[in-house]
């Protein structure tokens, strides 16, 4: 088939046309070699704009089309549509960017059309070798993976269990309800965090398409969208789930002591444990490296007084192969550890409290049964509450944690609330209430009597000047609004610690074959139009990995990512592009070079014929490997040697 | 108009100084006044400082006793969440301060001349000539009081009482010159 090539240049109004002389450069156009066509045109990417080459290809016979307008990143998708509708395939398009690239960034119109017509050269001679090729389609396993069962992961379970599709929700942890159920209070409504958590929690413990695994692991991941194979690793509880019937005499009987993590070593926990009383399950797992019966090989007291049998000290990691077709990771965030900052004295100073603790501590079923208390068992009167510690910090991290603002002047009012005529002081850089109804908290706590101080506080300090700070704490703060350095004693001090990543999160993250921003959080495929999704198809993210945020927003990102895997499931198929790496195998000398170039692990070997071979469905069409294999054995598919040589000497004639 | 023109001069001009380039990146948090060990004797706090830099009150901060208060502890260096380096802007601003004829409030200024002028000479600091030449600059009748500690000293052979010279003064005088022929003395 001879081709005949179609050439369109856009005005993009004035974005374009403002600066490139487009009847020009469609002039130049119709000189090139086996254009047959070309014109210009205010929007190609309106109906008439598409019109225009469907009728060309129609009644001109084109059977090759070039636009030059914007960036495919914007209009691949549209023209490639309207040249199939045309009768073509799609792949017999090329796009010369020559807005982005060109009049946008030139400012000198002569020399902005003398590019613009080098960019449509270049596209023509490339267009000219251009072949048909097929998008795939793979179908998609039905059942979803959510890795992480805080507020996120368990939103997004019901979500997409309540349509009818199987979840395995899995949680490192021996229960489900992450960060959400040690808090006490929510703001800026204040309902009681397990009232409004704990009736999800039983949903997803009890819901016959959920298979929840609590106290495990994810293994390992391979696969693509569509199609995960993952193998989880279920820790030996040494409780049989099976037997158990959730009584806690195990936990009552253990002798072994051990700082519980849920009430953030305010109280202990057995080695024996549910870490707390509405644990899903119900559960209980035996903390091997604590208990007596692992470590001297004796005691075996919870065995002894178990009625059901249920305990099991020969119980061992079981390791589950399962198959998905997406994947959600719900794996949350990890409190900043303060005791870095030494001028506020975490750890070494009593009466120094990050939130968690104080969320444990006001919380009834804490610790301290809902008393605030300083180390001497008494009440404090005066507390001071300091904002952005560790977050807006480039010692630690420069992003604001997003929360610490709402949850401090929470601190705040549940003080007023708990003791009477208790001075409350927060010692902030910026409030920032964004949310619904959260600058109307701010003024409610501001009406209860809270004292604001513009300003980080230098130094939390006990070495008292003056007879008043003898015995207190003292923060030694400017009021920047005042302009003076003043020194305040309190009885105790809440650190607003942020938000950071897990500590594993690289980690998972390449597990997942997805990335890690600066931070560490997981990054998403766009900030704007595409918060939930992965650059990997078929993985999505949710929640605090993505980044810090409250619940409101995690509860929707979930629902979200949940609404996207719901798309893919429904539709039953995915299109992979056609734009993939092909092994000439009878080039390939089996060095296997690809097979570790490939950041996606779309290479493997076949031992049985000596080569390599591309999994088309895992390929993105990177071309790293078409550029390291030493046997020039790998053709990219609509970016060959041939194609990528055309272009190049379009642009140099 | 004339009055943003102005503006921009100042904070151009201290921005320009050596270390102070980050002083438009300052969140005004307060950490560094909070911090300060001195401030209670500051007119404007080191925070007020950079705000009156960027404000371009020129006049007003350099006739205050603000900046001569620094006693270079550098504790709002350490705390600063942005790594603005208020200390180096305070010094910055003295140099400016000098250059243009303010007089500064504090003997720091004679201090720090004697003890510099003294490594030049010296290649060290030489104790009892330093001392000597700034109670001499300053207050003669203040040195009456240090004389049982400098006796002390002497006797213990803890303070010689003539000058040790490092080898090459002559090589240390040619790189403080090309040093203070960028700014810095």
């Amino acid at each position: 088939m001879e081709p005949k090539i179609g050439v369109y240049v856009c005005h993009c109004g004035s974005n374009i046309a403002g600066v490139v002389d487009v009847e020009k450069v469609a002039e130049f156009a119709r000189t090139l070699p086996s254009v047959v066509v070309a014109r210009d045109y205010k929007f190609m990417c309106s109906d008439p704009g598409q019109d225009l080459i469907k009728k060309d290809i129609k009644e001109l016979g084109v059977n090759r089309v070039v636009v030059a307008s914007c960036s495919p990143q914007m209009h691949e998708p549209t023209f490639r549509r309207a040249v199939q509708e045309g009768g073509l395939n799609p792949y017999y398009f090329e796009m010369a960017n020559i807005r982005e690239h060109c009049s946008w960034v030139t400012e000198n119109p002569k020399e902005a059309t003398e590019k613009a017509k080098a960019l449509v050269s270049a596209a023509v001679r490339r267009v000219f070798y251009h072949q048909p090729l097929e998008n795939k389609e793979v179908p998609v396993h039905p059942d979803t993976l959510i890795v992480g069962g805080g507020i996120a992961g368990i939103q997004a379970a019901l979500e997409i269990a309540n349509s009818g599709h199987k979840v395995y929700l899995v949680e490192k942890g021996p229960s489900i309800g992450g960060h959400m159920m040690q808090l006490d209070k929510t703001f800026p409504t204040l309902d009681c965090s397990a009232c409004i958590l704990t009736p999800k929690m039983s949903l997803v413990g009890a819901h016959p398409q959920i298979e929840l695994l609590t106290y495990s692991e994810i293994d390992y991941v391979s696969g693509y969208v569509g199609n995960f194979r993952v193998k989880i690793r279920k820790k030996a509880r040494y409780v049989d789930a099976s037997l158990c019937s959730g009584c806690g005499i195990c936990s009552t009987k253990c002798p072994i002591k051990v700082d519980s993590e849920f009430d953030e070593k305010l109280a202990k926990r057995k080695a024996i444990y549910t870490p707390f009383a509405q644990a899903v399950p119900n559960v209980p797992v035996i903390e091997k490296e604590k208990c007596t019966y692992f470590l001297k090989g004796k005691c075996r007291a919870c065995e002894k007084f178990c009625e059901r049998n249920a305990i099991n000290f020969q119980q061992e990691d079981e390791i589950l192969d399962i198959e998905v077709g997406n994947i959600i990771l719900t794996t949350g965030f990890k409190l900043f550890d303060p005791s870095p900052i030494k001028e506020y004295g975490y750890g070494r100073l009593d009466n120094v409290i990050t939130s968690l603790e104080f969320e444990r501590m006001v919380n009834s079923a804490g610790p301290t049964t809902g008393k605030v208390l300083l180390k001497n068992g008494k009440e404090p009167k005066s507390v001071a509450i300091i904002h952005c510690v560790g977050s807006r910090d480039e010692k630690y991290h420069e992003y604001c944690s997003r929360v610490c603002c709402m949850y401090g002047m929470k601190f705040a009012h549940l003080l007023k609330e708990h003791i009477h005529g208790s001075k409350v002081y927060e010692f902030y850089i910026d409030i920032r209430s964004f949310g619904k109804g959260y600058e109307e908290f701010y003024n409610r706590v501001q009406k209860e009597g809270t004292v604001f101080f513009r300003g980080r506080p230098g130094e939390v300090t006990d070495v008292a000047q003056t007879p008043e700070e003898k015995g207190k704490l003292i923060v030694q703060f400017e009021d920047t609004l005042v302009g003076k350095q003043s020194r305040l004693p309190v009885d105790m001090v809440v650190l607003c610690s942020g938000i950071e990543p897990q500590a594993d999160a690289q980690e998972t993250a390449h597990k997942f074959n997805i990335s890690c921003g600066k931070e560490n959080f997981f990054t998403e495929k766009h900030p704007k139009l595409d918060p939930v999704a992965t650059m990997t198809d078929g993985v999505f993210i949710a929640g605090c990995c993505q980044g810090p945020k409250d619940i409101p927003d995690t509860v929707a990102q979930a629902s979200a990512a949940a609404a996207r895997v719901l798309a893919l499931i429904n539709k039953g198929k995915v299109e992979i592009e056609a734009d993939t790496a092909f092994i000439d195998e009878a080039m390939c000398s089996g060095c296997r070079v690809c097979n570790l170039l490939c950041p996606y692990s779309a290479i493997s070997y076949i031992e049985k014929d000596k080569v390599s071979r591309v999994n088309e469905a895992l390929c993105k069409g990177c071309g790293t490997c078409v550029a390291g294999c030493p046997s020039g054995a790998i053709i990219h598919k609509h970016f060959t040697n041939e194609q990528i040589n055309a272009e190049i000497e379009g642009i140099l004639v | 108009m004339g009055d943003s023109v102005q503006t921009t001069t100042f904070l151009d001009e201290v921005a320009s100084l050596p270390a102070c380039d980050k002083i438009n990146e300052c969140i005004q948090c307060g950490v560094c006044s909070g911090s300060c060990t001195t401030a209670t004797h500051w007119e404007y706090t080191p925070r007020k400082v950079i705000a009156l830099v960027r404000a371009g009150m020129k006049d007003e901060l350099l006739k205050s006793n603000s900046i001569w208060f620094c006693v270079s502890c550098y504790l709002c260096t350490a705390r600063c969440p942005r790594d603005i380096k208020p200390a180096s802007i305070m010094h910055g601003l003295e140099s400016i301060a000098l250059k243009e004829g303010y007089k500064p409030p504090t003997k720091t200024t004679t201090m720090y001349r004697t003890f510099s002028d003294s490594i030049v000479n010296n290649g060290r600091v030489y104790e009892f000539g330093f001392m000597f030449k700034y109670y001499l600059k300053t207050n003669p009748f203040a040195a009456i009081k240090m004389i049982p500690m400098a006796l002390s000293l002497l006797t213990h052979k803890r303070m010689p009482l003539f000058a040790k010279k490092v080898k090459g003064t002559a090589d240390l005088k040619t790189i403080i010159n090309k040093l203070s022929a960028g700014g810095g003395r």
